[in-house]
């Protein structure tokens, strides 16, 4: 799922400086998963926020309120009829959600709590790791389940570099395994050796500009 | 815009909110005929030995049913069974197909967002997503 964290407090006071009348929208989607911008974040950020408003004789008020999904247009079309009393919204969703809402509603300005950071895995509650970036012409087949794009430093499609370290590690840093030895000793395990013998061509990276895809049923 | 869990449950908040659908979720509450397509179309509904309280009509029919028939006056042990039935038993993945053309996900949405305004929430992982201090306090589902 896409993962995110919040930003600093001082950062979000900053964007919402001068507005009287704020609301803000979690996402109960990847923001939430990710203890992020989901019921519980909105909340914390709204105590934060209206602490700092009163101690410092601020008249802003800020209330809150939970889109499911804020990169989804049925979803995001429940703010219509109440969103419209605001003059200025903070999204805790990932960058889509909150250029979703914004789209939907372009008189409101509309302001991230998050930084979005990466599609990852949860290892375990509150611990995530970056495994894909979207790149479009994955190679996972061929590279034993290991993303070359994502976990090597270089994103090498036809590793290793020269660098490899003791230990398995990559040369930009010894606290980074190097992806294609991973990919080696998992490819070893599979039988699937060969496929480490082979050229590849060099890839169209297709992520590059805004991505689009309609599916043929849609059509 | 949600009272905290302790509080009095507010009818009349619960009234205005189911009011602002009022005349299409009461429509498409009437419409379902109770074909049980919504319930093939359900992952959960499937991989829980089909149990009747994974059905998208009846956790729409339990939960927002409900609260239009008794015009918003349910006591707050009823939000948080209607907590359960749209938080636990859902996971809003937009699945469910209508026959008739329902709109289940909207349905359920709705009802979150109503038991949101009481204090009824879903909270990722259910009863987890807080420290692990915590955790340990509230006890853990899984």
């Amino acid at each position: 799922m896409v993962k995110s964290e919040i930003k600093s407090i001082e950062e979000i006071v900053d964007m919402i400086a001068g507005y009287k009348k704020v609301l803000n929208v979690g996402c109960a989607g990847c923001a939430s998963v990710c203890l992020a911008g989901g019921q519980r974040e909105v909340k914390q950020l709204n105590t934060k926020l209206q602490f700092h408003f009163k101690s410092n004789n601020i008249s802003t008020t800020v209330d809150e309120y939970m889109v499911e999904r804020q990169c989804e247009t049925q979803f995001v079309e429940s703010l219509k009829g109440r969103i419209e009393k605001y003059d200025a919204v903070i999204s805790m969703a990932c960058g889509a959600g909150v250029q979703y809402v914004a789209e939907h509603f372009p008189e409101i300005p509309i302001f991230p709590a998050l930084n979005t950071l990466f599609i990852g895995v949860n290892k375990e509650i509150g611990h995530y790791e970056e495994r894909c970036q979207s790149c479009g012409d994955c190679v996972l087949g061929l590279t034993g389940g290991i993303c070359p794009v994502t976990m090597c430093a270089k994103s090498l499609f036809n590793g290793p570099c020269g660098g490899p370290q003791k230990g398995g590690k990559c040369e930009v840093s010894m606290d980074i395994d190097c992806a294609w030895v991973a990919i080696y000793e998992r490819l070893k395990k599979q039988g699937r050796l060969d496929n480490i013998h082979k050229i590849y061509e060099t890839r169209a990276w297709k992520s590059q500009g805004q991505g689009t895809l309609t599916l043929k049923e849609y059509q | 815009m949600s009272t905290e869990k302790n509080n009095p449950v507010d009818h009349k908040m619960i009234k205005e909110l189911l009011d602002e659908k009022k005349s299409k979720m009461k429509l498409s509450l009437a419409a379902c005929a109770s074909c049980s397509l919504c319930a093939e179309s359900c992952f959960m509904f499937n991989i829980y030995d089909q149990k009747p309280e994974y059905m998208p009509s009846y956790k729409v029919i339990k939960s927002l049913g409900v609260l239009y028939r008794k015009q918003g006056k349910v006591s707050r042990q009823t939000l948080e069974k209607m907590g359960d039935l749209v938080w636990k038993n859902c996971v809003l993945c937009g699945r469910c197909y209508c026959a008739v053309g329902i709109d289940i996900p909207e349905m359920l949405a709705f009802t979150r967002m109503i038991c949101r305004s009481q204090g009824v929430d879903g909270v990722y992982p259910h009863n987890l997503g807080a420290p692990p201090a915590e955790c340990e306090a509230l006890g853990s589902e899984n």
